[in-house]
């Protein structure tokens, strides 16, 4: 197994404060990882490292095992980010949204694949040419997971994606995760969704107040992490 | 698709920019129909002018079988007509005379004379191709580039972008530059069409456009440099707004106030006192006294300075230039000072771009206070020559002739400056 995304004892400072301390995990091909935690566990913060927004403090976070602060074109080129509440523009419709980031990523836009894209997270057809604006945030993020999807990126790196989706767009995603991770994408997402990370992740990395509080992995055989035991560390954590 | 018509695409439809663009293409259209208005305006007026001069000369050669009347009563039309490029900066034009009826009595009582329709608009300036360029430009710009990045940060979209995005800096620099291009091209294309339409040179409009976008980059690098500072979109455009107002607005006014300190100007009003003192003061002078101030300055005529009559033209005309001679050293320094204010005001613009642009334009537009000086000069030397040739008819008291009247010198024979 190749190790793709790697944080090695990763602490990050932001303004001045220390919001990850000590952080290690890897995450190999074709995996699914999820970071679970509360308000200000450093999700995101850890996501925003391995694009190269951030630096490490200390440590080292890596991508395709080279240190991502210092090739920031090469990680953000292997990486297909999708960010919280994915803000595509409102005077586009899915359509012209999708070309447009997929030409910033001097990435392929035809037709066919738009649609197959647009297909597989459910976005209805008669709502891909109306103005985004329009959207509901659930068929935003719809259209932000299908641009991830196009980037043919071998890395996704998800931060909330499911947050705004009904519950069977949620479990629809989460089918399109494992199938995307069974093609060989590696895939970590940010999430406080016990119930969806235990379902769709392979590991879970449970993170409280900047650090690694405990890590949780699909049994051998099994097709989800044990809810409760998740779900008992994160509320002994999120009461602590 | 290439960034650059993928960002062409995207500023299509952003409806917001469509409309800034939109706003400056009509301020530009209607400043460039104004001032082609105007320069059309004052050419018909010259040309009416025209004809009235010559009907009006006919008639006084009926009346008039002497030099003395008719150069009393014979008025000279001179004029500075617009150039084919006046209509993009109307400059001085508008405070300054650039059309006069001169008499061969005393000049500084004639010179400063022009119209003024109404003060209050002169003092506000006209809404020219040069005030869009060098006042409205800058502030349409900071409308366009001041959340270029700022309101991507706002909709949460800066990092997907920044991740997204193939090459670092894309697709700022595009997006920016594209807006900048647009906004100098809804100022080109109708100055370069208005430019057409008055037949103005090539390398007039080339020289005007290359300032245009100059100034379009410079205000490009403001907004640069504020967009470093990552503030939010209000805070950007406060402190562009700020930018524009020491720039555009602060800065002139305290170098004009540094100008009219630094150099200071005879008062106006006591120019033409003193003259009109001197011209009248002579009826009551001893006429002995008149010509001898006379005869100091043209002694080619001391043999003929005895003056028998109560009343002789070339006495009424000496004293009349004397009137001038009196006030020569103030309107000497009246002129001076006018040219050294013009060549500090020069220098300082530096400081600021707006006006920088304003004067070049003028002067590409030949309605600079240079050029007004220019003109005034000419009047002065029309003048001159016009007195040069009264002179030895009233003095020599020689035949009044229609063939040594139609020797007289005209304006329109007189050598233009070349535009």
């Amino acid at each position: 197994m190749t190790t793709i995304l790697s944080a090695q004892a990763l602490s990050v400072a932001r303004s001045g404060q220390q919001v990850l301390r000590d952080v290690s995990f890897d995450i190999e091909q074709g995996e699914v990882h999820a970071l679970l935690g509360g308000n200000g566990a450093g999700k995101s913060t850890t996501l925003l490292t391995f694009l190269g927004f951030l630096s490490p403090a200390s440590g080292s976070a890596q991508v395709q095992g080279r240190e991502a602060c210092d090739n920031i074109a090469a990680a953000r080129q292997a990486i297909a980010y999708l960010p919280e509440s994915a803000s595509l523009y409102g005077h586009l419709n899915a359509y012209e949204n999708l070309r447009y980031f997929l030409s910033l990523a001097k990435a392929e836009a035809h037709q066919p694949a738009l649609d197959t894209a647009l297909e597989r997270v459910a976005l209805q057809a008669d709502a891909r040419e109306m103005r985004m604006q329009t959207y509901s945030k659930g068929m935003r993020q719809k259209v932000a997971i299908a641009l991830a999807i196009l980037r043919e990126a071998p890395i996704l790196l998800l931060d909330e994606p499911t947050s705004g989706l009904d519950p069977a767009a949620i479990d629809e995603f989460n089918r399109l995760v494992r199938d995307l991770a069974e093609n060989g994408r590696t895939i970590l997402l940010v999430t406080h969704d016990v119930y969806g990370a235990c379902h769709v992740a392979d590991r879970i990395h449970l993170l409280h107040k900047g650090e690694l509080v405990g890590t949780f992995d699909r049994p051998a055989g099994m097709n989800r992490i044990d809810t409760e035991a998740v779900h008992a560390a994160f509320a002994t954590h999120s009461s602590a | 698709m290439t960034g650059t018509m993928r960002e062409l695409q995207f500023l299509a439809k952003d409806r917001a920019v469509l409309l800034w663009l939109g706003i400056a293409l009509l301020v530009t259209g209607l400043s460039v129909l104004l001032g082609l208005g105007e320069v059309a305006s004052e050419r018909a007026i010259i040309s009416e002018l025209i004809d009235i001069d010559r009907a009006e000369r006919e008639a006084q050669r009926e009346l008039h079988r002497d030099w003395g009347s008719t150069a009393y009563y014979t008025f000279h039309l001179t004029y500075d007509a617009p150039s084919d490029f006046a209509f993009a900066a109307l400059g001085m034009r508008d405070t300054s005379p650039w059309k006069h009826s001169i008499r061969a009595l005393a000049l500084e009582g004639q010179i400063y004379e022009t119209d003024a329709d109404n003060p209050d608009f002169a003092l506000i300036g006209r809404f020219d191709f040069a005030f869009v360029a060098a006042m409205l430009a800058p502030l349409l710009l900071i409308l366009l580039l001041h959340d270029v990045r700022s309101r991507e940060r706002a909709a949460g979209r800066y990092e997907l972008l920044s991740a997204v995005a193939a090459s670092p800096g894309s697709p700022w620099l595009v997006r920016a530059a594209l807006r900048a291009v647009a906004l100098a091209l809804c100022l080109i294309v109708p100055l370069v069409a208005g430019g057409m339409l008055a037949d103005a040179g090539a390398s007039e409009l080339v020289l005007a456009s290359l300032i245009v976008a100059l100034h379009i980059g410079f205000w490009w690098g403001v907004c640069a440099l504020v967009d470093r500072f990552c503030w939010s979109s209000p805070v950007n455009l406060t402190a562009l707004i700020g930018a524009w107002l020491a720039l555009a607005v602060i800065a002139p006014a305290v170098m004009r106030s540094a100008v009219e300190s630094a150099t200071r100007l005879p008062d106006g009003g006591e120019l033409m006192l003193v003259q009109r003192e001197a011209v009248n003061d002579a009826w009551d002078l001893p006429k002995s006294a008149t010509m001898e101030a006379f005869v100091e300055r043209h002694p080619q005529w001391a043999a003929y300075t005895e003056v028998s009559q109560p009343f002789e033209w070339k006495w009424y005309y000496a004293f009349q230039q004397v009137g001038d001679q009196t006030v020569e050293p103030l309107s000497h320094a009246y002129r001076e000072g006018r040219i050294r204010r013009d060549e500090l005001a020069a220098k300082l613009a530096w400081f600021s771009p707006p006006t920088l642009v304003t004067r070049i334009l003028q002067d590409i537009a030949g309605t600079s206070m240079k050029d007004s000086l220019d003109y005034e000069q000419r009047v002065r030397d029309f003048h001159a020559v016009l007195r040069d040739y009264y002179y030895p008819r009233l003095f020599r008291d020689e035949a009044f002739t229609d063939e040594s009247l139609g020797e007289r010198p005209e304006w329109s024979t007189l050598p233009s400056p070349g535009r």
